[in-house]
């Protein structure tokens, strides 16, 4: 608690650094500045001045808050209303190609946005979209870690869950097997 | 597989460096400050910008803009909503906006999405 008071007095300064760097009629502060201690006057155009007290005890040592760890960050990020409230975003790792052993491609998840109306340009006949987010995919270490971004940024999400399919043993003996009708006949 | 980093997160509190406010008091008064300043600059804005909209309108929607963010709990976004509001003030009050600008804030949404069945058919997104 005495640290919360400690800390109080230095923020306070930087509240008003933050509420007087607009015009004067905004706020009028001339009847303010009228008033003001001469002193105080002049710390406010010049740098702040600081004791030696103040430079060799670390500020950033004591100076922090207790905050939830669930944040909802939404309405600090610039994101439109309409796409944190009316977004749905598709988690899910991408699967290896079929006809290949090779694994890239495999390794992170991946976020996507789902895909809203296309149509095609008179122009051109290309395609067009109406959608700023329809070609954002990101990738991620896990997918507790795309999780956790879509909730902090408000997103309604789906996971797809990799299915973990073992693969079945082959063997060419089998074709010649006498009892395990792999032997067809080729008349 | 799963790394510490970003796990999923449901509740508990943590320590952090704060943006501005240590505690929710500070930060509550840094709010009214500044819907303070906004309030008083309004006959100004209404002047100046020439918007067709009156004061008792614009103090209206200034509310309404406040009250989007009632929801915010966490200090430091109170802290940033209210750096944000502060540079839109600014620029308001520079004259760094133009009229259009400011008219932005009364704007509703050009295309509302169609509701019930009829209009969504007519949207064709039936």
């Amino acid at each position: 608690m005495a640290t919360v008071i400690a800390n109080v007095r230095p923020s306070l300064k930087l509240f008003q650094s933050v509420l007087t760097c607009s015009s004067r009629r905004a706020f009028g502060s001339t009847s303010v500045l009228m008033n003001e201690d001469p002193l105080k006057l002049a710390q406010l155009k010049e740098a702040p001045m600081k004791t030696l007290e103040d430079l060799f005890t670390s500020e950033k040592q004591d100076s922090l808050i207790t905050v939830e760890k669930k944040v909802d960050i939404g309405c600090v990020t610039g994101v439109p209303q309409e796409h944190i409230t009316t977004r749905h975003v598709r988690i899910w790792k991408p699967v290896k190609h079929a006809m290949q052993s090779g694994t890239n491609n495999t390794h992170k998840w991946k976020m996507e946005f789902e895909s809203r109306e296309r149509w095609e340009n008179p122009l051109m006949g290309w395609a067009s979209s109406g959608d700023p987010l329809s070609n954002m995919q990101l990738s991620f270490g896990n997918k507790e870690e795309a999780i956790a971004f879509c909730e902090k940024n408000g997103w309604e999400y789906s996971v797809t869950e990799v299915v973990d399919k073992q693969p079945r043993p082959k063997s060419y003996g089998l074709n010649f097997s006498w009892n395990k009708k792999t032997r067809t006949s080729t008349k | 597989m799963a790394s510490t980093a970003g796990t999923v997160i449901k509740s508990g509190v943590k320590q952090v460096r704060p943006l501005l406010s240590v505690d929710n008091a500070e930060a509550r008064k840094r709010v009214l400050n500044l819907y303070k300043a906004w309030y008083r600059q309004i006959p100004y804005i209404v002047l100046e910008y020439d918007i067709p909209k009156n004061e008792v309108e614009c103090r209206a929607k200034l509310r309404e803009e406040f009250e989007k963010n009632r929801h915010a709990k966490d200090v430091r976004v109170i802290d940033m909503l209210v750096v944000k509001g502060q540079m839109e003030l600014v620029e308001t009050v520079k004259r760094w906006k133009q009229k259009g600008h400011v008219m932005n804030y009364f704007r509703t949404p050009i295309n509302p999405k169609p509701n019930d069945f009829l209009s969504k058919f007519l949207a064709g997104s039936v």
